[in-house]
């Protein structure tokens, strides 16, 4: 471990690692979690909101991650734009010990879209310059490129082992995690480290709705053998947006491009809209043969909600049933929550399995 | 006490106007729906009566249709508890068309929102699902930066208030919006009435600015503060028109006349109160409650404030101005620091001697406005009316708190 190397703490999931690299810094992606309850201070300071970034506030107020030397936060969703105003303040107050700079990567895709988002990404790029008092340049563009590319590729061959039995969900969900908080090369060790066979015979699911900043839902899924996530649509598994990066002659050229790759890629819940996100999700599953989906959402993270009936319909197209639990409780039951729906996919493949086979 | 003039003019003539638009809606022309952020001044230079989405939940609400339409979400598998008074028209839409209110919403031709949140572009969406009904959404960027006194800043510097990378996207999306009703209505887009459009609002704004400072130098208050509501809420609705600047000077006169004539809505006036969040409409008197026994009034609206300092925009360039009007509206009122500032102003203004404040759990940061608040010596009971649930029996204490509230932190003055 190198002291030296600082790091720069990431709420949400717009930024690019790239631009982060290239000022010598190691993106480090803030989950929280799904498992544990608010405190007072931060539920106050953020009104009603999912209870993750809720956690993630905490974690920051908390001084657990004050050896960060700059956050970036994401306008990303409702919550993650609060947390960012509340940090605004609490940062002038002397609170935290580093900058905090917004991410504000609209998902309407327009000329002036393109724009707008280069602006916002040669500022935050000004702004990691400004905390690592290292400028980027073409070279070093360059070369958090290839870094970052090389994660992209390890994923790649990680998602083709999960689409052959060769790496659970859980597996999977973890390296993503590690990848968001590394540098690229421990990055590519934990995705290549990903391999675990999945239980023979378990049920091929595809997981929708809220993301999953923790293991323990895919844990609680997997432990039992009967059914194994085969690919997710969330921002914390394979929508997230790790491994890649734009190799371009100038600075300018880089930005533009990471700004048009934001605008293409697939939207979460919270940007997307239900026909784009539902085609989306129904493609994904059909790609990783799963059997079933399962949407788990929580409560307060409203916009997943809003996709069910037309990803349920998308779904229903490809032969693939949707089982869905909304409003879920975070310190209560999501194990609980996810075991029964869980439960409802294997009755529903009992009571079709004489249709569709 | 009675009620204000202005306040009956409105309403009565927001059920004419909803008739007359519901008529040309029927005869084919189009209409639209829009939410409250959306730059409706574009729809007025093309002729397209718009109905607002909040405005329209308001109706629906006040008829008791809430849970109905909420119902018929739920039963295409929408949700039904979440931002649940943007997605009321939404369901009342779908309810037989005897249960709607006013005769029920003519299927608008547009819908048309900006990506607020996490859920307004996905309920607009839903609206372009809909047999004859288009959806346009516009991006919403987020307050960043918040230069201090933002009310000195948007008349004029609006560049730099909001930022020129955001008002530069909205100003090119309200241009392909444009294109977009071009298209559509197979009308030209008139840039003098657009201007004249501009024009009007401007001079509406100026009118409330002045009512405003009116009613914050007066003493004794000479109105009820939830009585101006709809005299300065409908014309709004209306920005751009005549009638809308003649409703806010009539407002305006009105108020001025009630000075002259020493008229006080609390004559033994000791103390003066500032109500901060969501009016509790359920329980009007309360505002009224604390006059006989603490000489006590509310003397501020919210509504009245933001439409003095919020929306006045000058400059050259219509489009650029309606772009400033926009970007970041509901960001004056709600993110802080720059609502706690405007609060501290305002309170400061009306020389307010203690504050109400409902804190809102649909936006962050509450505690800065309180905080802000008291650091100026201006004394703050706070109330947390969280979940439904706690609806009842919290609100049933609110009179209590702030009776104590009056007693412990708010001396009367004289
Ligand atoms: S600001 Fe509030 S009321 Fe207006 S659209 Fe957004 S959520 Fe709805
Ligand atoms: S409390 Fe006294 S002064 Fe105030 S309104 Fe009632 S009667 Fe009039």
């Amino acid at each position: 471990m190198t002291g030296a190397v600082p790091r720069i703490g990431i709420v949400g999931d717009d930024v690019p690692r790239q631009l982060v690299l290239a000022t010598g810094a190691v993106p480090q992606r803030l989950l929280g979690s799904w498992h544990e309850a608010v405190s007072a201070e931060a539920g106050e300071l953020l009104g009603t909101v999912d209870a993750v970034a809720g956690l993630i506030l905490d974690g920051l107020l908390s001084g657990r991650h004050d050896d960060l030397a700059g956050l970036l936060v994401c306008h990303d969703s409702q919550a993650n734009l609060r947390i960012f105003y509340v940090l605004r303040i609490l940062a002038q107050r002397g609170r935290l010990p580093f900058p905090v700079h917004l991410v504000d990567a609209p998902r309407l895709s327009s000329p002036t879209a393109r724009r707008f988002v280069g602006r916002q990404y040669s500022r935050l790029l000004e702004f990691c310059e400004q905390v690592t008092g290292h400028r980027a340049d073409t070279r070093s563009l360059h070369h958090a490129a290839e870094r970052e590319l090389a994660v992209g590729r390890a994923l790649e061959t990680m998602r083709e082992r999960r689409r052959t039995g060769r790496c659970t969900g859980a597996a999977a969900l973890r390296a993503y995690h590690a990848a968001a908080a590394t540098p690229p090369e421990n990055a590519v060790a934990a995705v290549t480290e990903a391999q675990a066979p999945t239980a023979p015979g378990a049920t091929p699911v595809y997981v929708t709705g809220s993301n999953h900043p923790d293991p323990g839902v895919y844990d609680a899924l997997e432990r039992t053998g009967d059914v194994v996530v085969v690919g997710e649509d969330h921002d914390t598994g394979d929508l997230a947006w790790l491994g890649v990066a734009v190799e371009a002659p100038t600075i300018g050229e880089v930005i533009d491009g990471l700004a048009a790759a934001h605008l293409a890629r697939p939207a979460a819940a919270t940007g997307g809209l239900a026909a784009a996100r539902a085609a989306y999700t129904a493609r994904c599953a059909e790609q990783a043969h799963a059997r079933a989906a399962l949407a788990l959402v929580r409560e307060h993270d409203d916009a997943p909600a809003w996709d069910l009936p037309h990803q349920r319909l998308e779904l229903r197209r490809r032969g693939v049933p949707l089982v869905a639990r909304t409003r879920i409780r975070s310190a209560e039951d999501p194990v609980a929550a996810a075991q029964e729906g869980v439960a409802e996919i294997q009755a529903e493949l009992a009571s079709t399995a004489g249709v569709i086979s | 006490m009675s009620r204000l003039e202005a306040a009956r003019a409105a309403t009565q003539h927001q059920k004419q106007w909803f008739a007359d638009m519901a008529g040309r809606a029927r005869d084919g022309d189009p209409i639209a729906l829009v939410n409250a952020d959306a730059p409706h001044e574009v729809l007025r230079a093309f002729d397209v009566p718009y109905v607002v989405n909040q405005w329209w939940a308001s109706i629906i609400s006040a008829k008791r249709l809430g849970p109905a339409s909420m119902r018929m979400l739920a039963e295409t598998g929408l949700p039904d508890h979440s931002q649940q008074y943007d997605a009321m028209p939404l369901g009342a839409q779908a309810l037989p068309l005897d249960q709607q209110p006013w005769g029920g919403l003519p299927n608008p031709a547009f819908a048309i929102a900006d990506s607020h949140g996490d859920v307004t572009h996905k309920i607009f969406e839903q609206w372009g699902r809909r047999p004859g009904t288009e959806t346009y959404l516009l991006s919403r960027t987020a307050a960043d930066p918040v230069p201090p006194r933002w009310w000195e800043l948007v008349p004029y510097e609006w560049e730099t208030a909001f930022g020129t990378d955001r008002l530069d996207l909205l100003q090119d999306e309200i241009d392909d919006l444009i294109g977009w009703l071009e298209e559509r209505t197979g009308r030209a887009f008139d840039e003098d009435r657009f201007a004249e459009i501009m024009r009007l609002a401007n001079e509406q704004a100026e009118w409330n600015r002045r009512t405003r400072d009116l009613l914050a130098a007066a003493r004794p208050a000479p109105v009820l503060v939830n009585d101006t509501m709809p005299a300065v809420m409908v014309p709004q609705w209306h920005r751009g028109t005549q009638w809308a600047v003649d409703a806010a000077r009539r407002l305006h006169d009105e108020v001025a006349q009630r000075i002259d004539d020493c008229v006080a809505v609390c004559p033994g006036e000791r103390r003066r109160l500032m109500w901060i969040g969501r009016g509790l409409w359920s329980d009007l008197d309360l505002y009224q409650r604390f006059h006989k026994d603490f000489g006590a009034v509310f003397v501020w609206s919210m509504y009245l404030a933001i439409a003095a300092d919020g929306y006045v925009r000058y400059g050259p360039d219509p489009l650029r101005a309606l772009a400033a009007r926009f970007v970041g509206l509901t960001d004056l009122l709600y993110v802080p620091p720059w609502s706690a500032e405007w609060y501290v102003k305002e309170a400061q203004a009306h020389g307010v001697d203690g504050v109400v404040h409902l804190v809102a759990d649909d936006t962050p940061g509450g505690r800065f406005i309180s905080e802000a608040l008291e650091a100026e010596g201006i004394p703050v009971l706070e109330i947390r009316a969280n979940n439904a649930d706690s609806r009842s029996s919290g609100a049933a204490r609110i009179p209590e708190r702030i009776a104590d509230f009056l007693r412990e932190r708010v001396p009367a003055g004289d």
